[in-house]
């Protein structure tokens, strides 16, 4: 059997060999979370992990991130562990909250990680100014979070996350707390975004068509346990705009990750 | 417009209840004296507008105990605030440290103040720090009203410490952020609402126990004030210390409450929405 580094190519960023997380339960029961996902994504792909609540998706993610260790099998991200990952400060996290810090205005919470991680001051200025931007926040910059809409709120949370330019973009269903239209526009946002800084991006989420929308492939996680069942390479052109969500092919590729799913 | 007429409405409201208070006191003063025919009513419940002019013409003297007194408090509230905010971040650091403490901190909280002040005053004696000489009253004062701030702002600090959700934490992990890192940009600016509801609640205490110490055995000061025009029968001095004090524990209280809004001013926007102002 080959050894896990010989079966990374040179595109693969993260590389995932049967992780699997076991919880102990109550009573000493253990509950299998997650069983042996063994899975690549390339570099500068976006990737969705998709599934219903119990499948392990954002377990998945924050083994990935490095928030949690998984109890078996092995992360590579860029060949390395993926602590050494996080602690090179690879990652840009958007959390499902936005979780920004209320004492803070808009330009304090993305300066956040540029303080935190020794960014020189004098660079700061630039880099917010061109985050604010990239997320259409220009003149928000000095408003309080509380101020903000729930969409805005997750805007300012992906200029945070990108703030520090990381190699990583990591989503922990940044857009399900967000009201329908709002969240369409921010796939548009998303993907321009990305278009425009060709990050590595894992999206974690339980809605089908968003992750047919963004990605070019989907992961179908199935529960009980957590295990990964299908990969669905999404093949629809780029780049994407709102009329493709009426097109018969993109309700074809929506069908065929729905019939993608075991015992659910 | 609907908001000035609230904003208006909001500032009535205390207006009319001082003006409902002062009224009822005249009134109450006035069956004591001239129907019930009380021969103590003087010192049972003197006319406001006595006291008033009692305030007003030992103004001088009035405020000067005032000074003493809230000077004392001030000291213990700042040493006592900064202790107990010291002792909740250690206890989140080590949580031993927490187990070990706790029991002690809730225990010290069931004695009476009024026990345990007797016994500071006993013990203290006076200081000689270089030329100034430090009386045991001012250094007893200092003690108690810390004492008693101590407690709330350490416990209200650390549910604040413990509040701290897990999103934000792992934030700042995901930054391969350092412990004094984490405190200083999460931790500690999470925590200054909880550190300013422990400080609302611990002026006015701070000020009763100075007030407490100032009646046993000090030589100056509202208290003293207090227990010295009591014993000579000086009751409009009474009672015109009697509303010093008050102004006292209102005026700890809102100073708190004043720099609560300036430091905080994210915090008050989000209450102001709340309550649909």
């Amino acid at each position: 059997m080959n050894s896990i580094t010989e079966r990374i190519s040179s595109k693969d960023e993260i590389v995932m060999d049967k992780v699997g997380m076991t919880y102990q339960a109550d009573g000493g029961k253990s509950v299998a979370a997650l069983s042996e996902v063994s899975f690549s994504i390339h570099k500068g792909e976006f990737i969705s992990l998709l599934g219903p609540s119990g499948c392990g998706k954002t377990t998945l993610l924050r083994i990935i991130a490095d928030l949690i260790k998984p109890t078996t099998g092995k992360v590579l991200v860029a060949g390395d562990t993926p602590e050494s990952a996080r602690k090179s400060r690879k990652y840009g996290i958007v959390f499902q909250n936005s979780v920004l810090y209320d004492w803070r205005s808009v330009r304090a919470n993305i300066q956040l990680p540029l303080e935190v991680m020794r960014v020189p001051k004098p660079e700061w200025k630039e880099r917010i100014d061109s985050m604010l931007e990239l997320v259409g926040l220009s003149d928000f910059g000095s408003h309080y979070p509380h101020q903000l809409s729930g969409g805005m709120q997750q805007r300012v949370s992906i200029a945070r996350a990108l703030a520090i330019n990381p190699e990583i973009l990591l989503m922990d269903e940044p857009f399900s707390a967000l009201d329908e239209f709002t969240r369409e526009k921010l796939h548009e946002d998303l993907l321009r975004i990305w278009r425009r800084t060709n990050k590595t991006i894992v999206f974690v989420t339980h809605n089908i068509a968003e992750s047919a929308y963004l990605s070019d492939r989907v992961c179908v996680l199935s529960p009980h346990p957590g295990r990964l069942s299908a990969v669905v390479d999404v093949d629809l052109p780029r780049p994407r705009t709102a009329e493709l969500r009426h097109k018969p092919e993109f309700h074809a590729l929506v069908a065929k990750i729905r019939n993608s799913f075991e015992g659910v | 417009m609907k908001t000035g007429s609230l904003l208006s409405n909001e500032k009535l409201i205390p207006c009319v209840w001082t003006i409902g208070l002062a009224v009822l006191w005249e009134g109450v003063a006035f069956i004591l004296a001239e129907i019930v025919q009380d021969q103590m009513a003087g010192m049972r419940l003197p006319y406001l507008h006595d006291i008033l002019i009692t305030l007003f013409q030992n103004a001088g003297f009035l405020a000067g105990a005032s000074a003493t007194t809230l000077s004392r408090a001030i000291l213990g509230f700042a040493a006592g605030a900064a202790a107990g905010f010291l002792l909740a971040i250690a206890m989140s650091l080590y949580s031993r440290l927490e187990k070990a403490l706790y029991p002690y901190l809730l225990l010290s909280q069931m004695i009476p103040i009024l026990g345990l002040a007797p016994v500071v005053v006993s013990i203290v004696r006076k200081a000689q720090i270089g030329p100034y000489t430090i009386a045991a009253s001012d250094i007893t004062r200092v003690i108690i009203a810390g004492y008693i701030t101590f407690f709330p702002v350490a416990t209200n600090m650390l549910s604040g410490l413990k509040s701290v959700d897990r999103d934000k934490r792992n934030l700042m992990y995901s930054y391969a952020a350092g412990k004094p890192t984490v405190y200083a940009k999460l931790m500690i600016p999470f925590c200054v609402p909880y550190l300013f509801t422990g400080m609302k609640i611990a002026a006015p205490l701070a000020i009763t126990a100075s007030i407490l110490v100032d009646s046993l055995g000090a030589a100056e000061g509202i208290g003293y004030n207090l227990t010295y025009a009591l014993y000579t029968g000086a009751y409009p001095v009474f009672w015109a210390s009697v509303l010093c004090s008050a102004a006292l524990g209102i005026a700890g209280y809102s100073v708190a409450a004043f720099f609560e809004r300036i430091c905080l001013p994210w915090k008050t926007a989000v209450q102001k929405k709340e309550a649909g102002v």
